[in-house]
């Protein structure tokens, strides 16, 4: 009997797999592409954003954020970011309950006000201090944020890489649809942007991957390239540090004035 | 700060505190801060008073944040100044913050000067109460002083308590002969009277419980001790006001609800004053639309109500709408504009903030204040011809 029922769950669980559809397939890699990301408790790092207008002008800006895995399946992570320049708004401190497909909660501390400041985040498709990557495309690699399709195979940069197409549930998000590869290693590599009316906005490309505490491949490195408005923008991480034991009260409303001024 | 012996104590006991500190540990600190010449020009040219039509100043504020004790601790100096060329009582300088703080789990302890602010409003903060309203800065009483205090904080996932003990009370600085807004007359700072008899010296207390219960972020608070408005009433030998301070016990409620581009905003206060119990709310909706005309900037628009049950008070019945548009370019540009209704009479001003970075170091402001037509018996009818343009370049360091 029990041999019977094994074959048949054999037999079933070929037959699905054989069906898999190009759906589930462009599913499967995205869900295991971010499980692969996912496991580092905490962590902290400085960020450098390097701002490009289409002169090659280059502004920089500096923040240091802390962020807090959330192994709920249903929710967003929980960061808490302190911004050192531009120096007008040094001193300011933005925490961000994330969730998954609705409004994030943020809570924005003000140095100039002295108060602490519970704002709309309704825009997530909005540009972030000015420069090309908007709020939503620092969780551009969870897959529970969008429809999958697996479209083929194509090499990029001398590796093999699975070509994943998504489209948006959030409804203010600011993009139709996307393209992207993502290696055999399981790392998104590169994703094409299209705006709501469908036409190609921006390339995002994830460079400079390292490998953290010998499991978690991390880019350290973003580079966005706006194909409409010609300006770019380049995103790095240092000083990145992992599984550091931070304490989850650090990322309550309550604990923000301990991180400023 | 010459005229405050209780906190020049505190700033010598903190500054052998922070010696003692970096002499054994290796300080890890921040500093910030910023230099702002500024220049205002009054458009309806001398004032009531026969104040000039043109006026300098010089603002700055320097910031050290250095956390101690394994980051267990944090020491914090924020100080401000100002040398204005025409008004003696906007030239001082303020401890904002000058304060320790002790991190436990759940518990922070801090003594020392601080700003704490209660509410949620935009413009009627009528909940706010701890710090003491500098109006020589600014007559809406945005900018404040900062007060010795100790407190305790407790947190927990149902919330915070926050408990302050303030033995020292700070009064309030109102604009000089010279200054622009001023009032009818000058307030005496010799004729100052108290309720309580221990007068500045009366140990104030407040407590605070906060939390938030998803899209709520709700306050419940109370404060008892010297009301941070004194009563102003003219002398007929001295003709300068005379100011007295009774004892405020006040309870707050402040609400906010965040649902997307919403914001609805409630504060509500029951305060006593001697045998008298007055109520006030103030409250209003903000709106922001994202993405205006497929670009990057957003619009805020902004209405808010307060009422007072007391007739004499100046936000008995006023509105306000206002715009806050930002580009969230490069430059961070952003325009803030209000129009201020009181409903009572017919008055009305307009107010007008403009921002925009120049470069990494340099930002320039430029404010805009125009009094419309104002009721003879409004209490602003004393500033009708005070309106102005300022501008401002801060230089950050």
């Amino acid at each position: 009997m029990k041999n019977i029922i094994l074959v048949l769950i054999i037999l079933i669980g070929t037959k699905l797999s054989i069906a898999e559809s190009l759906e589930e397939k462009g599913y499967n890699i995205a869900k295991l592409s971010y499980e692969s990301g996912r496991g580092f408790t905490d962590m902290i790092s400085d960020q450098l954003m390097i701002l490009i207008d289409p002169k090659g002008n280059k502004v920089t800006r500096e923040i240091s954020a802390k962020s807090l895995e959330n192994l709920d399946p249903d929710d967003g992570d929980k960061t808490i970011t302190y911004f050192e320049t531009p120096k007008d708004v040094e001193g300011t401190v933005m925490l961000s309950h994330t969730h998954i497909n609705e409004d994030d909660d943020q809570w924005l501390y003000l140095p100039a006000l002295t108060r602490v400041k519970r704002i709309s985040s309704s825009n997530k498709s909005g540009s972030f201090m000015g420069s090309e990557v908007a709020f939503e495309d620092f969780s551009a690699g969870d897959y529970r944020k969008y429809k999958w399709k697996y479209i083929g195979e194509e090499v990029y940069e001398g590796d093999l890489c699975y070509v994943l197409e998504s489209y948006p549930i959030y409804e203010n998000s600011g993009y139709t649809r996307r393209v992207g590869l993502t290696d055999e290693l399981l790392r998104a590599r590169k994703i094409d942007f299209y705006d709501r009316k469908g036409e190609l906005l921006k390339t995002v490309f994830f460079e400079n991957y390292n490998l953290y505490e010998d499991k978690i491949w991390m880019a350290d490195s973003m580079k966005v390239e706006n194909h409409q408005n010609k300006n770019a923008t380049i995103f790095q991480w240092q000083n990145r540090k992992l599984n550091i034991g931070l304490d989850k009260k650090d990322f309550e409303k309550s604990s923000l004035m301990r991180l400023a001024d | 700060m010459t005229q405050n012996p209780f906190q020049r104590k505190i700033v010598i006991f903190f500054l052998v505190a922070l010696l003692h500190a970096s002499s054994t540990n290796a300080l890890d600190f921040k500093a910030y801060g910023f230099i702002q010449p500024e220049s205002s020009i009054y458009i309806n040219g001398d004032g009531r008073h026969g104040q000039d039509n043109y006026n300098a100043s010089l603002f700055g504020k320097g910031t050290f944040v250095s956390y101690l004790q394994d980051g267990d601790a944090k020491f914090t100096i924020s100080a401000i100044g100002r040398f204005d060329q025409s008004d003696d009582e906007l030239r001082y300088l303020d401890f904002q913050k000058f304060k320790y703080e002790y991190y436990f789990d759940d518990i922070t302890l801090k003594v020392g000067n601080e700003i704490v602010f209660w509410g949620v409003n935009e413009t009627f903060n009528i909940v706010d109460i701890i710090n003491q309203s500098n109006l020589a800065e600014d007559i809406a009483g945005t900018k404040k002083l900062g007060q010795p205090m100790a407190s305790i904080s407790y947190s927990q996932d149902y919330g915070k308590f926050d408990i302050y003990l303030m033995p020292y009370f700070r009064e309030r600085p109102f604009s000089g002969k010279e200054g622009r807004p001023r009032l009818l007359f000058e307030v005496d700072k010799n004729s100052i009277t108290y309720e309580s008899s221990a007068k500045k010296r009366k140990m104030d207390f407040a407590l605070r419980y906060s939390t938030v219960i998803d899209d709520f972020d709700i306050g419940l608070s109370h404060f008892y001790g010297n009301n941070r408005t004194p009563v102003l009433s003219p002398n007929p030998l001295t003709l300068k006001f005379d100011s007295h301070y009774p004892v405020l016990s006040q309870t707050g409620v402040d609400i906010q609800a965040t649902k997307g581009p919403w914001l609805y905003k409630l504060e509500t206060v029951s305060a006593k004053e001697g045998s008298e119990r007055h109520l006030g709310a103030a409250g209003g909706i903000e709106y922001t639309y994202y993405g205006i005309r497929n670009t990057q900037s957003d619009l805020g628009v902004i209405v808010e109500y307060a009422f007072d049950d007391r007739n004499d008070n100046p936000f008995n019945n006023e509105g306000i709408i206002g715009l806050r548009w930002s580009m969230n370019d490069v430059k961070s540009s952003s325009l803030l504009a209000g129009y201020l209704l009181d409903m009572r009479g017919n008055s009305n001003r307009f107010q007008a903030e403009f921002e925009q970075r120049i470069n990494d170091n340099l930002k320039l402001f430029l404010d805009l204040s125009l009094n419309g037509s104002i009721d003879g018996t409004d209490f602003t009818h004393q500033f009708k011809e005070d309106s102005q343009i300022t501008i401002k370049v801060a230089k950050y360091y």
